[in-house]
């Protein structure tokens, strides 16, 4: 007996191809449009656990500052370096300094008037930058910000210290 | 001797179905991740923006309130990824010592808002609020 063989035809392999072309053609495109998402906005560190616990305390010791002294010790006010004379939670007075000296690491050290009371390390974190903001008011607030890695601003928040009557 | 012989129609239908659905399946939830991060990517940038505007409208005076422009007073670069966008400030009176302040941000043609409102009272100018 004769056996018959036979591949697939022209139209089979072009139905196919047709086919795979098509999924091919939704994976470029979604892919396509991920990567243009992806340029378009800066990364969320606001999801990540140690910069919202740096900007969780920054806030707190901001809302309660008294005034920003200008230097204390070794530290100076710079964009680099925060110093804060603010309230404790007991309502005495404590020297805050925020230190964003070193790339991926913030640093917050209080001092109970010449000794320091704590230190906390935050790591692999942005880089952060101090600013002033002025309000209408004539009151001093303190802007903070931070770029991602292609240089695109992700955070810019202001903090403005509550009134102290 | 050896009987040999292909796959039948209904054989190849149900296998490209099953196929199709899972394709469909795993590009459905691609998407829909992928449209809910950038989501949350702009509301995060908005609220940046939103929280921003009212630390600045806390602290203008009571009495001055409604004379302000409409429009946010703060540096809106955080917004630049959802550009274009608009941005408005609407001050009500709900009672005579108290005004509503809601900043409200809209993107994505308006189908996309973001708002959020302070409470001021009337203290009297002590600065309290």
């Amino acid at each position: 007996m004769v056996k018959r063989q036979r591949g697939y035809t022209l139209l089979e392999i072009v139905v196919t191809l047709a086919i795979f072309g098509v999924f091919l053609l939704i994976l470029v495109v979604l892919t396509a449009d991920m990567r243009a998402n992806e340029k378009r906005y800066p990364i969320n560190y606001m999801a990540h656990p140690e910069v919202s616990s740096v900007m969780a305390r920054m806030r707190k010791d901001i809302f309660d500052t008294k005034y920003y002294p200008s230097a204390f010790q070794t530290y100076e006010q710079s964009p680099k370096t925060l110093v804060l004379y603010t309230l404790q939670q007991t309502g005495f007075g404590e020297t805050v300094i925020w230190d964003f000296r070193k790339a991926g690491e913030v640093r917050r050290i209080a001092f109970n008037a010449t000794q320091q009371s704590s230190d906390w390390v935050a790591r692999g974190v942005p880089q952060f930058s101090i600013g002033s903001f002025t309000l209408g008011s004539g009151q001093d607030a303190v802007r903070i910000k931070a770029t991602d890695e292609q240089g695109r601003l992700a955070i810019d928040e202001i903090f403005v210290p509550r009134p102290h009557d | 001797m050896s009987k040999s012989r292909g796959f039948t129609l209904i054989e190849v239908l149900v296998a490209l179905l099953v196929l199709t659905i899972v394709i469909t399946t795993t590009i459905a939830m691609f998407v829909e991740r992928h449209k809910r991060l950038k989501q949350a990517n702009e509301t995060i940038l908005a609220y940046q923006a939103l929280s921003n505007e009212a630390e600045i409208w806390r602290r203008i005076a009571f009495a001055q309130l409604d004379a302000q422009a409409p429009t946010f007073q703060s540096d809106t670069a955080i917004l630049a990824p959802l550009a274009p966008y608009t941005s408005v400030v609407k001050v009500d009176t709900p009672r005579a010592d108290v005004k509503s302040v809601t900043f409200s941000i809209r993107w994505s043609n308006a189908q996309r808002v973001a708002k959020l409102s302070i409470v001021r009272a009337d203290t009297g100018g002590s600065g309290l609020w």
